[in-house]
């Protein structure tokens, strides 16, 4: 079975990248790829431009799509062993087990046993244990999925904080509208390949398609505007969301709206990175 | 990280986790009883016997009671037997008519060809009274007519099956205990955060190494235990047969590394808890076969053909070795070449479960085949 084929992309020190795709994609799988848990039988992972082996891998963090810790072993000695997997000594694995645990609320549970935390603060856990040696890379699978609003804004400036000290990070997701906030860089993967990659803004600009959304007042229940290359999204109400080729011009579209109607607003945009994925992803 | 440091802190956190638990201590406390049991359960069923001794005659005057006397706490009787000369005694002696020679001259008490303990001290503590209107107080010295023969006494198998049923339980237990650390490590996922940093076949070496120093530690404890008090005389039998139990441990050792390996590999294998211990049960009936293919040879004949080959083929030769070496003794050469094939098979099995290892911890769903996990497996 191939699960990837022609999936390349890249990630600076510094940047933060949606990797984004439909179920099914290929995303876990390279993701693991990265870190040797399958073995891809062709093409290559490269850090700081030499091949990704088991001594690079220790600079990497990594929260699995799959979480999972070890039940009945207590958090702080938890954190430590996994801090020391990544070779870290037993004293800076102990002193980072509990500056993140403090900085993640969990301050006073560190000598909990994992299976006496709530899911969500499990979730911490494995956040930290992914974080803990101050990854060059920081590779997350689907960190945002099952976390409240308030979890979830932790997490966002978390992920921003490591940009910031230095990391690259890697994390998919399907909440595109996360992702556009905080990412720098997409890719975009489809059926195994990559369908998009590069700067979010850069890579909306370059869609054949400009979204146009505009509020009237007084139109006839069925009007449209007569613009070929023009087609009909949505509409509610007075509301209508359209979608309209790039080289159509939005002035013909604004004037054709202004003969039948009273235009409250009025914008021409590039698509959103939701309506981008659809778009590339189209089925 | 070295490879070795990954395997030390795996084998690390194995044992301490493992050193938390209840179960470990409460079966290490079940094992030393059962050792310490096994000694009263001895005592009582020791039967009475009714010793022969040659004296050359003509016997000294009280003798026959105070031997009496002196069997008497050990629930045994003593029947003289007087004879002509030393020379008409060893006769007697050695066509089995009499189980001692008492030759009150020299001071000595000549057995057969191995020194029956009992009879020793019933004599000696006989004679040391009969002495006493004496002086100076002697004790006897014991001597044996032939040098102690091979064919072994009751201690010797009941050393040699006890330690191999030991071992065998020891290795069914800790492979389990291997077994069920890998399917929980899998069913829990933490095993693809752990594999993201460490590599499988030294996961799989620090957990074998870890549970298996905890199996060692618990056997030296036990094995220990059973050497000093047969040292100490508390089995009736030969202080010597303590180093034949205290064997048990370094194969225990070897025994171990090679079904543990093939335990993670089943483990790793499987994809529930329930297909876990059916994988498991092919790799402990493949130990039984081999441990009751052993025991039948070893009592039909443990010098026989197959009890020579099975001590030193691998999947039998830490069930057999022990005990034959504590029944006939087994020569230095076949010890050398038991090690050296095992030790070669736990480097070849360690690479095949290494790669089915990487490849099975993250399967999921059905039951991976060995062939198709090999096939598919990266290398480690």
């Amino acid at each position: 079975m191939q699960a990837l084929d022609d999936c390349s992309f890249s990630v600076a020190r510094g940047r933060t990248l949606g990797f984004l795709g439909p179920n099914g994609a290929g995303k876990t799988t390279a993701m693991r790829a990265i870190f040797g848990l399958v073995e891809p039988e062709a093409g290559e992972l490269s850090w700081d431009g030499r091949p990704i082996g088991p001594e690079e891998r220790l600079r990497f963090g990594y929260m699995p799509e799959e979480r999972g810790l070890y039940p009945r072993m207590p958090v702080a000695d938890q954190l430590e062993y996994f801090g020391r997997l990544h070779g870290m000594r037993a004293g800076a694995a102990r002193a980072a087990a509990s500056a993140w645990l403090e900085r993640l609320g969990l301050g006073g549970r560190a000598r909990a046993r994992v299976e006496e935390l709530s899911h969500g603060n499990q979730q911490r856990v494995q956040l930290a244990a992914a974080l803990l040696h101050e990854p060059e890379l920081l590779v997350l699978d689907e960190p945002f999925a099952g976390l409240d609003p308030i979890a979830v804004r932790t997490l966002a400036e978390v992920l921003r904080a490591e940009a910031a000290r230095g990391a690259a990070v890697v994390f998919s997701s399907h909440q595109l509208d996360l992702v556009e906030d905080i990412c720098e860089e997409v890719a975009i993967v489809d059926h195994g390949r990559i369908v998009a990659t590069g700067d979010v803004g850069a890579l909306r600009r370059r869609s054949r398609r400009r979204r146009i959304e505009l509020e009237l007042d007084g139109a006839p229940a069925a009007w449209l505007p007569g613009v070929p290359g023009v087609e009909l999204v949505e509409r509610r109400d007075g509301d209508l969301r359209l979608v309209a080729d790039r080289d159509v011009d939005p002035e013909r579209v604004l004037q054709e709206a202004e003969r039948a109607a009273r235009v409250v607003a009025f914008s021409y945009a590039p698509p959103s990175l939701a309506e981008l994925f659809l778009e590339l992803v189209d089925r | 990280m070295s490879g070795r440091q990954a395997i030390a802190l795996v084998a690390r956190r194995e044992l301490r986790e493992r050193l938390r638990s209840r179960a470990f201590l409460l079966s290490t406390v079940l094992m030393l009883a059962l050792v310490g049991g096994s000694v009263a359960l001895g005592r009582m069923v020791e039967t009475e016997r009714t010793y022969g001794v040659a004296v050359v005659a003509p016997a000294p005057s009280g003798l026959g009671s105070a031997l009496q006397r002196a069997a008497a706490p050990f629930d045994a009787r003593v029947r003289l037997r007087p004879v002509a000369s030393a020379a008409a005694g060893r006769e007697e002696l050695a066509a089995k008519r009499v189980d001692a020679l008492l030759l009150l001259r020299d001071d000595r008490l000549v057995f057969r060809s191995n020194v029956e303990a009992r009879l020793a001290a019933i004599a000696d503590t006989a004679v040391r009274a009969l002495r006493r209107h004496l002086p100076p107080t002697a004790e006897l010295a014991t001597a044996t007519l032939e040098p102690p023969d091979a064919e072994a006494t009751d201690a010797a198998t009941a050393v040699a099956y006890a330690g191999s049923l030991l071992l065998f339980m020891s290795l069914a237990v800790y492979g389990q205990w291997v077994l069920t650390g890998v399917v929980e490590e899998k069913n829990n996922r933490v095993v693809e955060l752990v594999l993201s940093a460490v590599r499988p076949r030294h996961l799989l070496a620090g957990k074998v190494i870890g549970i298996g120093l905890l199996g060692l530690g618990q056997l030296a404890l036990v094995a220990g235990l059973a050497a000093s008090l047969l040292a100490a005389g508390a089995f009736d039998a030969p202080a010597s047969l303590g180093g034949n139990l205290v064997l048990v441990v370094p194969w225990f050792a070897l025994g171990f590394a090679l079904y543990a390996v093939a335990y993670a590999a089943a483990g790793a294998l499987a994809g529930t808890q329930q297909d876990a211990s059916s994988v498991g049960q092919q790799v402990t009936y493949t130990m039984l076969a081999a441990y009751f293919l052993g025991y039948v040879a070893v009592a039909a004949d443990a010098e026989g053909t197959l009890a020579h080959v099975l001590t030193v083929v691998p999947l039998s030769a830490p069930l057999v070795l022990p005990a034959r070496s504590a029944l006939v003794g087994v020569p230095l050469w076949e010890h050398a070449l038991a090690v050296v094939l095992v030790l070669a098979s736990i480097h070849a099995l360690v690479r095949l479960a290494g790669r089915v290892y990487a490849r099975g911890l993250l399967h999921t769903g059905p039951r991976l085949g060995v062939r198709a996990a090999w096939r598919t497996g990266q290398k480690t």
